[in-house]
């Protein structure tokens, strides 16, 4: 059976053996290594399905070996980090991270993480969609977004959303369960060029919950990932 | 008194003498047939003696006339009375008056100028060897001695100074005789009172005066002065005095900003030496806690589900979950409390910010449910939102500790003209009479911090209520006036103010 390989770059070796064990109990066949130039030279030689980063690394800052991977290799990558390196997370994001996971966290987390990423990662690899007019009809819960027919219903009723809350939308429901950066929203939404300024982005998301969230404060489809940006929640679909 | 006299019996005294031996000098040169103009330089001379040896100008201005009085009797025609035959004399009368008067105002005057200089040269010497002795004073107890001493020299008597300042205990240094000693301050709160309610700068007893020495925003010392110094001394060095407390002043002021600056460097050594301290430890319990959950959870996923040992898995996970909200709390206080980092305000959404903390306390407590109520209306607030997100989940950690699965927890935000308004209310047993009141205290107070963790209020409050503080808000605790349960409410300026220090 194939057995899709992960990579751990984790030098404390308890959490590696924690995030060694919960993935090879998931089936997956694990690598764990302490620094990053081991990371690095495993992914050359190897080659790997994901790849989990930590950032607090002894010989290398993690984000230069973001930054080396990324230069040959469109690898999952996921970036654990301890609570209060915000704006490296985001950095991180930013630069080609694929997710993030902050310490500590349960295995649940870890497992969820890793399935969004390997599923990006082979929608990418496999489908080609790219620049094709996309009409698929996006459902998430009891979300619905119809992209041909450009309607939004939730609960099969019609919701009645502006251009732009159509697009936030939208970006959203094309990426369930990835993080998407202030960043990423703001370029994606707005167009390259427009600057950092996340005050319209959160007044245009307050405006979106409040058509799609039972409770804006109580989100559960766009959650809020503080400092870094959203991420919307996967939900079964309702018959 | 008896001195004043003394000294006006001996000037008369010599008054007497000199006009005398004058008026016989006279008599003299009248019988050798001198002419008369040497008996009115005669009588010049007296009075420009007269106010030589006398002092003040009523001596001199006395022996004028009495010189006048007595050549008009003893040498011009008639003799031996005070009539006068030749007008002439009149004018000799009036340039003799004159003459003498101005004689003797200058001469006075010149007397008075060399004494005055005299007393000025020696007190701008005293005042230098003060003011070189206390620039050398190393700390407060060395110039209460230099004070003592130095009044005690110049008043000829005992002379004592105590410190009242705020910063050290009262110490009373006196001089007695050559001496120096330590007296304990009696009642220094009421001498203290007598001096700045209402404001003074000189009071007596049976005993002392008693001198203030004010530095610019309070007392800093008293000068004693016993009262057995000559009064009239104290009443001429008077001025000197004066100087020497304005000079002591300024040494007191000047110890005790080093005293302050001292004492503050250390203080914030100190605290940054146990601030670095528990955030080493802090960081360090981080990771292997991290271990410690990930495995219990591991080997929970491993047992059965009606295994026993998920019971005590989950109490271990519980546990170290609970640390690890401990040592995430310590990290962000010290961090603010450290006042290195200054907290990061953004525009947020406090609706983003509640969900986060709630998303996350749910998490925690699977069973609970937490309701929120946020206004419709939209507003961004300038906040450092990983902080007041721990403050919202902080104030949520406390209300589900003090509350049993079934009531309702709350958590609501609205807006005031110029605040907005977060409040977390349960239906729990409540806050206990006797935390009411000490809720703040704890808030206030690290020292209190063991205790609090075994009440189970926690490090929690004091987190919450330092970074509230540090955005300008205010946060209070207190039980529901409309039913059972406690509530804790926190507001946040809605535009950015000064910047306030933590």
């Amino acid at each position: 059976m194939f057995k899709e390989t992960i990579l751990v770059i984790e030098d404390d070796v308890q959490i590696q053996n924690f995030m060694v064990y919960t993935l090879e109990n998931a089936g997956f066949s694990v690598e764990g290594v302490v620094n990053g130039k081991d990371g690095i030279s495993y992914l050359v030689r190897k080659n790997a399905d994901l790849v989990l980063l930590d950032l607090g690394l002894p010989d290398m800052d993690g984000m230069e070996v973001l930054h080396k991977i990324r230069e040959w290799s469109e690898v999952p990558i996921i970036i654990v980090s301890a609570r209060d390196q915000d704006k490296e997370k985001a950095a991180a994001l930013d630069d080609g991270a694929d997710d993030y996971l902050t310490k500590p966290f349960s295995a649940t987390e870890l497992m969820a993480r890793i399935r969004v990423a390997l599923r990006y990662y082979y929608r990418m690899n496999h489908v080609s969609s790219e620049e094709k007019p996309d009409d698929t009809v996006y459902v998430n819960g009891s979300l619905k977004l119809d992209n041909g027919a450009h309607i939004a219903y939730k609960d099969d009723k019609e919701i009645h959303l502006t251009p732009l809350e159509y697009q936030l939308l939208l970006f959203f429901m094309q990426n369930p369960g990835k993080v998407l950066t202030y960043h990423t929203i703001l370029r994606k939404i707005w167009g390259e060029g427009y600057g950092e300024d996340t005050q319209v982005l959160r007044s245009l998301m307050a405006s979106t919950r409040r058509k799609i969230e039972r409770n804006p404060a109580k989100p559960e489809y766009i959650e809020t990932e503080i400092g870094i940006g959203y991420r919307m929640r996967e939900h079964e679909a309702v018959k | 008194m008896m001195l004043k006299e003394k000294e006006i019996l001996q000037s008369l005294l010599k008054l007497i003498v000199i006009v005398f031996a004058a008026t016989v000098l006279g008599e003299i040169f009248t019988e050798l047939g001198f002419p008369e103009t040497n008996i009115v330089v005669m009588y010049l001379l007296a009075v420009l003696l007269v106010a030589r040896f006398t002092s003040g100008y009523q001596y001199g201005i006395l022996s004028a006339i009495v010189s006048l009085i007595c050549y008009n009797y003893f040498f011009t025609e008639p003799y031996h009375t005070l009539a006068v035959n030749d007008p002439g004399y009149l004018i000799t009368f009036s340039i003799m008056l004159i003459t003498s008067i101005l004689t003797s105002a200058l001469t006075t005057k010149e007397k008075l100028l060399t004494k005055e200089a005299n007393e000025r040269g020696m007190e701008s010497r005293i005042l230098y060897m003060l003011s070189s002795k206390l620039s050398d004073a190393a700390d407060m107890e060395a110039v209460l001695k230099i004070a003592a001493e130095s009044i005690s020299h110049l008043l000829q008597g005992n002379a004592g100074c105590i410190y009242v300042g705020k910063q050290s205990e009262p110490v009373y240094i006196q001089q007695v005789g050559e001496e120096q000693i330590h007296r304990n301050v009696r009642d220094l709160e009421k001498l203290r009172g007598r001096f700045t309610n209402p404001r003074t700068e000189y009071l007596e007893d049976q005993e002392n005066y008693y001198y203030s020495v004010n530095g610019r925003e309070h007392l800093l010392a008293v000068v004693t002065i016993d009262k057995k110094v000559n009064a009239e001394q104290l009443r001429e060095k008077k001025r000197l005095l004066h100087s020497i407390i304005e000079n002591l002043s300024m040494a007191m002021e000047r110890i005790e900003v080093t005293i302050e600056r001292v004492r503050d460097r250390e203080n914030m050594e100190r605290e940054r030496e146990r601030a670095n301290l528990l955030r080493a430890i802090s960081h360090d319990l981080r990771t292997p806690l991290s271990g410690i959950m990930g495995t219990s959870e591991m080997l929970m996923d491993m047992t059965e589900k009606e295994d026993k040992r998920q019971a005590l898995l989950m109490g271990i996970y519980q546990d170290a979950d609970w640390l690890k909200s401990l040592v995430e709390n310590i990290l962000s206080l010290t961090r603010l409390q450290d006042g290195k980092i200054v907290i990061h305000k953004e525009m947020e959404a406090i609706e983003e910010v509640i969900g986060c903390a709630v998303a996350h306390v749910e998490r925690s407590f699977p069973e609970r449910e937490i309701q929120v109520e946020t206004p419709e209306e939209f507003r961004l607030v300038p906040m450092d939102a990983k902080l007041i997100e721990q403050v919202i989940t902080n104030l949520l950690d406390n209300a589900v500790k003090h509350t049993k699965p079934k009531e309702t927890i709350t958590v609501s935000a609205s807006y005031t003209e110029d605040t907005l308004l977060v409040s977390v209310r349960d239906e729990g047993e409540g806050i206990a009479e006797a935390d009411v009141s000490n809720l703040f205290k704890i808030f206030y107070t690290s020292k209190t911090r063991s205790a609090d963790v075994k009440r189970g209020i926690g490090l929690g409050l004091t987190i919450c209520e330092t970074v509230v503080k540090a955005h300008g808000g205010t946060i209070s605790g207190r039980n529901r006036t409309d039913r059972r349960g406690a509530e804790f409410l926190f507001t946040l300026p809605l535009t950015e103010g000064e910047d306030e220090n933590v």
